[in-house]
């Protein structure tokens, strides 16, 4: 959307757009991450992601939830919840989960293993 | 590579100049959507607007002691303020400060999607919608013309009789004086009601001036109107009739097709002041017999500084315009339109019709909770109909409180005594004086306006402090101990001033 | 015509709709956006004509973009927080 912008402006800007377009392709991807997934245990995550779901959902608060509730029919929420739920997490753990994967998180247990093995998780 | 660091550099201050310090411009640049780099920036702009609640309640409250002990003589309780204030600035840790808006009447947040309309006309989109010699004028024509079509489509009018004006005080001023002044030669009377709002009261008062008669309608005590008593003073003079269709400080709707009938019978122009109605109650020009109506764009979540006045074709109605000039807006009202406020007036009116179910069902539910549970404290009455009302506008009466009082104990809520025009005066509301009700009952009464944008947790809030502050009021009150105590308060002969 | 949308298109789209509404930095925006995303996506649901729910779509995206613009114009001119609205801790 800015590389856009500055597109069109002045030819200064065309030429500060075009190092920064170049720059960012090519930095490896690594050097671009701050943190690693190393400090993010499986007990730690499945905390917080119950955590979030009670939040997310106040009706399930007293709820058992363990790593084999499934989100459709253990806590009882559908396609439109799910998402929303997903995009809770996401935001905890500060990641984008694509919809390919989100679409297999069935259940607590696959989350947590995702976001475990998910190195810009945090 | 020293190319490259002076680039760099030169990126890196211009995101300075925006509050962006902290941010790689990297990151700017890799981010696939531009929403997720700026949710991560946004910490690090400085907050635009601080609203110190508790230094502007000091400030005021100082202001009013030193205006002197008014209030005390209400007998009321004398002026509980220190004690109020003390009490509404507990410390409310882990929550934020800004007060809950509950002052729909006086006017509404601007709908991000409005905003979102007014803002091209802000970048690109800058023609005079008058210029019909090139296409810079041609594109906002075009875009006035759709909010036009937006305005009339709400009340079932063609938008040909949409005329653009400044807001609804301008519209009701065009109406009373425009029809008033255009048949002064063989009519001399206009009849409205005493429940207006000012701006129609004013401008039939300054008829009056010009040698014209008008007649206050009386209310009853739901605030409603008379039909009989209105056909009894209809004469053979009489060129307008003027009743709102939704009061602002009691939200009482007045009959309005009734009323409408009434006036096509008699030939009379019937204009309705529509500014709280529009868009939130079922209107139609063509059902109702309205020939004039006042609306307001502020009201109804669009940009403030704008408003319209629906003018029937057929049967004509005619009026003197209030402005001479260019001729724009049929002749009625001259003077180049502001595109950005009319586009966004036109948004605004597109959302109230495609979001009506939503609204109405959303504002009804709040409305109903926020009502059961204020009436459901002792010595708390509801002004106005019950059943022929608005629900988005709940206007309470707490006897034996000050409504100041009450007003100062709860800076934590936005709310109003009466309406925003005339909250300047200490005076009573005459609306509620029309109602019957006597001055310490006025003087008692708050105005909750809920909205669209208003939430469950925000009803749930104002009604806790309501509760609990009233509660806390009538403690410090000598008359809630009287009426504790069971005397009867009109048997008391106050040794007055 | 476009075709009817895919399950995961609208799935995606709701999801879009949801990050966006919860980036709004007004607390009565946010909770209004995703009210009204909720309640709409919910009801359009139960549509089965194809050739609405195409309509219904292409309108969605539209709405989207103004919700994607608005939501960093919110974040850009910012205000202290509601009584009712927790204050993260810093």
């Amino acid at each position: 959307m800015f590389r856009q912008l500055l597109r069109t402006a002045t030819p200064l800007a065309h030429r500060q757009a075009a190092i920064a377009t170049k720059r960012t392709s090519i930095v490896p991807q690594s050097l671009m991450r701050y943190y690693s997934a190393s400090g993010l245990t499986k007990d730690d995550v499945t905390t917080r992601i119950v955590d979030v779901i009670k939040a997310y959902d106040k009706s399930l608060a007293a709820k058992p939830i363990s790593l084999e509730s499934t989100y459709n029919k253990d806590l009882g929420l559908d396609s439109l919840d799910t998402v929303e739920l997903i995009v809770a997490i996401e935001e905890e753990f500060e990641i984008e989960i694509p919809d390919k994967v989100a679409d297999e998180l069935k259940n607590v247990g696959e989350t947590v293993d995702y976001i475990v093995s998910n190195p810009d998780a945090n | 590579m020293l190319k490259n660091t002076r680039t760099n550099g030169l990126l890196k201050t211009s995101y300075r100049v925006f509050g962006l310090q902290n941010v790689h411009p990297l990151k700017f640049y890799s981010s696939s959507a531009a929403a997720t780099a700026v949710k991560k920036i946004a910490d690090n702009i400085s907050l635009e607007t601080h609203t110190d609640i508790q230094a502007a309640a000091r400030e005021q409250a100082e202001e009013r002691s030193s205006a002197g002990n008014d209030s005390a003589s209400n007998g009321v309780g004398g002026f509980t303020a220190p004690n109020a204030l003390k009490h509404a600035y507990q410390e409310n840790t882990g929550f934020g400060t800004r007060p809950i808006y509950l002052d729909m009447q006086a006017t509404t947040p601007t709908d991000p999607r409005v905003l979102d309309t007014m803002l091209k006309f802000y970048t690109g989109l800058y023609g005079n919608p008058h210029s019909n010699t090139h296409a810079y004028g041609w594109e906002t024509n075009k875009e006035i013309e759709t909010a036009r079509e937006h305005v009339a489509k709400l009340i079932n009018a063609d938008p040909k009789e949409i005329v653009f004006t400044s807001g609804a005080t301008e519209s009701n001023n065009m109406v009373v004086k425009g029809i008033a002044r255009f048949y002064k030669k063989t009519k001399n009377h206009i009849i409205t009601t005493r429940t207006e709002h000012k701006c129609v009261l004013e401008a039939a008062r300054a008829m009056i001036n010009e040698g014209f008669e008008v007649t206050f309608l009386n209310v009853n005590e739901d605030g409603l109107i008379d039909l009989e008593d209105l056909k009894k003073n209809i004469r053979p003079e009489t060129c307008l009739i003027s009743v709102m269709a939704v009061n602002n400080e009691i939200g009482v709707m007045q009959p309005i097709k009734e009323i409408g009938e009434i006036c096509r019978k008699n030939k009379i122009f019937f204009h309705t002041d529509a500014a709280q109605a529009y868009g939130k109650v079922p209107l139609d020009v063509d059902k109702m017999n309205i020939d004039l109506m006042s609306i307001s764009s502020h009201k109804i979540y669009g940009p403030k500084g704008i408003g319209a006045l629906y003018v029937r074709r057929r049967p004509r109605v005619r009026l003197d315009p209030l402005l001479s000039g260019g001729g724009q807006e049929r002749g009625l009202r001259s003077g180049t339109l502001a595109p950005p406020l009319v586009a966004g007036f036109g948004e605004a009116a597109r959302l109230m019709k495609q979001e009506y179910d939503a609204d109405v069902a959303h504002i009804t539910r709040l409305s109903k909770k926020l009502m059961d549970n204020l009436l459901a404290l002792e010595h708390t009455t509801l002004n106005g109909s019950s059943k022929h009302r608005y629900p988005g506008c709940v206007n309470v009466s707490f006897a034996y409180v000050e409504g100041e009082s009450l007003l100062m104990a709860l800076r934590d809520i936005a709310l109003s005594s009466g309406s925003a025009c005339t909250s300047a005066s200490l005076e009573p509301s005459y609306v509620l004086h029309a109602l019957g009700k006597d001055d310490a009952l006025a003087h008692s009464s708050i105005r909750f306006g809920i909205g669209r944008f208003t939430t469950e947790d925000e009803v749930d809030y104002v009604i806790k402090a309501i509760v609990e502050r009233v509660k806390y009021l009538r403690e410090l009150s000598p008359l809630w101990e009287m009426v504790q105590e069971g005397i009867d308060l009109n048997s008391i002969k106050w040794s007055g001033h | 015509m476009s075709a009817a949308p895919s399950r995961g298109q609208v799935l995606n789209l709701y999801k879009q709709f949801i990050k966006n509404a919860n980036q709004f930095n007004n607390y009565n925006f946010k909770e209004y956006f995703l009210r009204r995303s909720r309640e709409s996506f919910r009801a359009n649901s139960k549509i089965q004509d194809p050739v609405e729910l195409a309509k219904v779509y292409r309108d969605a995206q539209f709405d989207l973009a103004v919700l994607k613009r608005q939501s960093i114009i919110s974040q850009l001119y910012t205000f202290d927080k509601l009584v009712v609205e927790p204050v993260a801790e810093k």
